[in-house]
């Protein structure tokens, strides 16, 4: 730590520009990870909160809740502790000016996955929704009646709900006949058996269901498969662990750089019976020291320039996977020492005397 | 009593035609209390010799011993410990650290090993080398006079009990270096220690006790002072 820190105070420079470079990539590794968990909750959110075990759904449409389609019947042939029934459909709703993409799902209002209402009230007729709150920050309030794509039906919003969003659109919450009148319009009656799907909690996935139609997918496997979001994951994690390569090779030059300028000084220290391992110590210490600031920097500047985000944005930080990525920040620049040590551990006092 | 033995020692490098016999067989014992000089035309070998004797490098055959430890024996971890020990060496070219201020070289000594000099021991080191107003100063605004005494000081810091100078007062002009010798001389008598210089300065032989000649890596003992004292 003695010659770790007192080279960095003397050669202040230097050290700013590599803890500068650590902290922009930290910065964006940080960025990156909130982007992700933004968009996970983007998709997921809303199934998330139902904190269900398993979702039923029919075997042809490959865990997909929009292409599933049975009757309100098979829920009979259940064994959960508490299943849900689930009707969905997509749909562009505008009020006004105001124009978003929505998913709508049909519920039972006594099931388990009916949302808490933060603002407003429950649906109680027709045709009336709880909406994710995320819409209010689009223009969208209490009380709005919505034009939809597809339909001539009408949906009014008379609650709102956090935390509700599916697969990249903002829910809106309704009643089964609020979907079938969406979904079926002039046919709605004869179709008011029909759902997607079964919600289930439920300790023993393989006897919920008898029916070989019909598939059980636990939770995380069910959202695995929305569409895009194994993609976007893969891109976006595959984008931090490059950064953390690159941290460690950046680190890994620019500390090898300046230990080939210290050659020679090294030797004299060795030749003076300065042992291999307090040498080594000091550049992991160093290295340490450097990483630490710029990370923790980068840190600090990410959570700032957070707060200042448009809410369009969609980034959320969770702290326990920054924490993680900031600790693999600093190992990774760790390991970039590590050419550093082998280098000096090579030199020969003898070279660096000189006869 | 002796504190350095080499014997039989040889060193050559290369092999076969291309061989170089940098020392030839040499037998050389150093005591306590005593001041010697190397002296040698540049090639001779005189650096072989010293970094040989301070266990930098060991050679083709023969034994290093020191205060009663065979070094041929050791491997580099051990000798290391031994140089950290026992050995100050002094180079042609500072061996200071840029980023330490003088104090901070001492200290950095003090990190490494036990049984340094006292503070006071320090203070009087530092004003028999009239360092010691540059204490605070790095090594780029020292001269370079300044420079190799602050390097003597580090080298004399740990106590150590054989100094080992290779060409020291190759960077100064005469009157630093008759103060470099008078010093050196100084700290062998006071502390008991043992100083080998290699130097083609024969102006300087006048302060040493015995003066050794290598000519094509051949050691051989040019004069010794009778003791008066
Ligand atoms: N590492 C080495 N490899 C090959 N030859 C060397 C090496 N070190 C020294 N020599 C040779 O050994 C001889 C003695 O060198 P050196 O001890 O440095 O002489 P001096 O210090 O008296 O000038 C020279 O001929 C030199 O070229
Ligand atoms: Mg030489």
């Amino acid at each position: 730590m003695f010659l770790a820190w007192n080279e960095i105070k003397k050669n202040k420079l230097r050290f700013t520009l590599i803890t500068g470079v650590l902290m922009l990539v930290s910065y964006l590794v940080f960025f990156l990870s909130g982007l992700a968990t933004g968009l996970e909750s983007l998709n997921r959110e809303s199934v998330d909160k139902w904190e269900a075990t398993a979702i039923i759904l029919t075997e042809e449409s490959d865990k997909s809740l929009p292409q599933s389609s049975m009757i309100l019947d098979e829920v009979n042939g259940v064994d959960a502790k508490e299943s849900a029934v689930i009707g969905q459909i997509n749909a562009i709703a505008a009020s006004g000016d105001q124009k978003n993409n929505v998913s709508i799902f049909g519920i039972e209002k006594d099931e388990f996955i009916m949302p808490n209402v933060t603002e407003g009230k429950e649906f109680s007729n027709t045709n009336e929704v709880i909406a994710s709150d995320s819409l209010k920050e689009d223009g969208f309030k209490l009380g709005d009646n919505l034009q939809l794509s597809s339909t001539e039906e009408r949906l009014t919003i008379v609650g709102f709900t956090d935390e509700a969003r599916f697969n990249g659109a903002p829910v809106l919450y309704g009643d089964l006949s609020t979907f079938h009148r969406v979904k079926y319009g002039e046919a709605a009656e004869l179709n008011a058996d029909q759902i997607n799907g079964i919600v289930v909690r439920t300790d023993d996935l393989s006897s919920v269901t008898q029916n070989d139609a019909l598939e059980v997918s636990e939770i995380e496997t069910f959202i695995r498969n929305l569409p895009g979001y194994t993609e976007q994951n893969l891109t976006l994690n595959f984008m931090i662990y490059f950064l953390f390569a690159i941290s460690s090779v950046i680190v890994a030059i620019f500390l090898y750089v300046l230990t080939v300028q210290k050659i020679s000084m090294f030797g004299v220290m060795k030749a003076q019976g300065i042992s291999n391992r307090y040498l080594s110590q000091s550049v992991i210490a160093q290295t340490f020291i450097l990483a630490a600031i710029g990370v923790t920097v980068g840190f600090v500047l990410t959570l700032i320039s957070g707060a200042f985000l448009p809410s369009a944005v969609p980034v959320s930080f969770d702290l326990a996977i920054m924490i993680l990525y900031g600790l693999i920040l600093i190992i990774v620049a760790i390991l970039g020492a590590v050419f550093s040590v082998l280098t000096i551990v090579k030199i020969d006092p003898l070279k660096a005397i000189g006869g | 009593m002796a504190i350095l033995e080499l014997n039989q020692v040889k060193k050559s490098f290369g092999t076969d035609h291309k061989k170089v016999d940098a020392l030839k067989e040499t037998n050389f014992q150093a005591n306590k209390g005593e001041l010697i000089a190397v002296i040698g035309p540049s090639g001779s070998g005189k650096s072989t010799f010293l970094t040989i004797a301070g266990g930098l490098q060991t050679p083709s055959s023969g034994d290093i011993i020191i205060n009663n430890q065979n070094l041929t024996a050791l491997n580099e971890k051990k000798r290391s410990k031994i140089r950290l020990k026992e050995i100050g060496f002094i180079l042609q070219s500072s061996n200071l650290i840029p980023f330490l201020t003088v104090d901070m070289q001492m200290k950095l000594l003090d990190k490494v090993k036990k049984g340094n000099m006292t503070k006071e021991e320090l203070e009087q080191l530092y004003e028999d080398l009239g360092i010691s107003d540059l204490r605070s100063k790095y090594p780029v605004d020292l001269s370079g006079g300044e420079r190799q005494r602050a390097a003597i000081a580090k080298a004399l810091y740990s106590n150590p009990s054989i100094i080992l100078a290779d060409e020291p007062t190759a960077s100064l002009d005469s009157d630093r270096a008759y103060e470099v010798m008078e010093l050196l001389k100084n700290e062998t008598k006071n502390k008991n220690t043992t100083t080998i210089v290699v130097t083609h300065d024969i102006r300087l032989i006048g302060y040493c006790d015995k003066v050794y000649n290598m000519t094509d890596g051949v050691l051989t003992l040019e004069k010794e002072k009778q003791a008066v004292e």
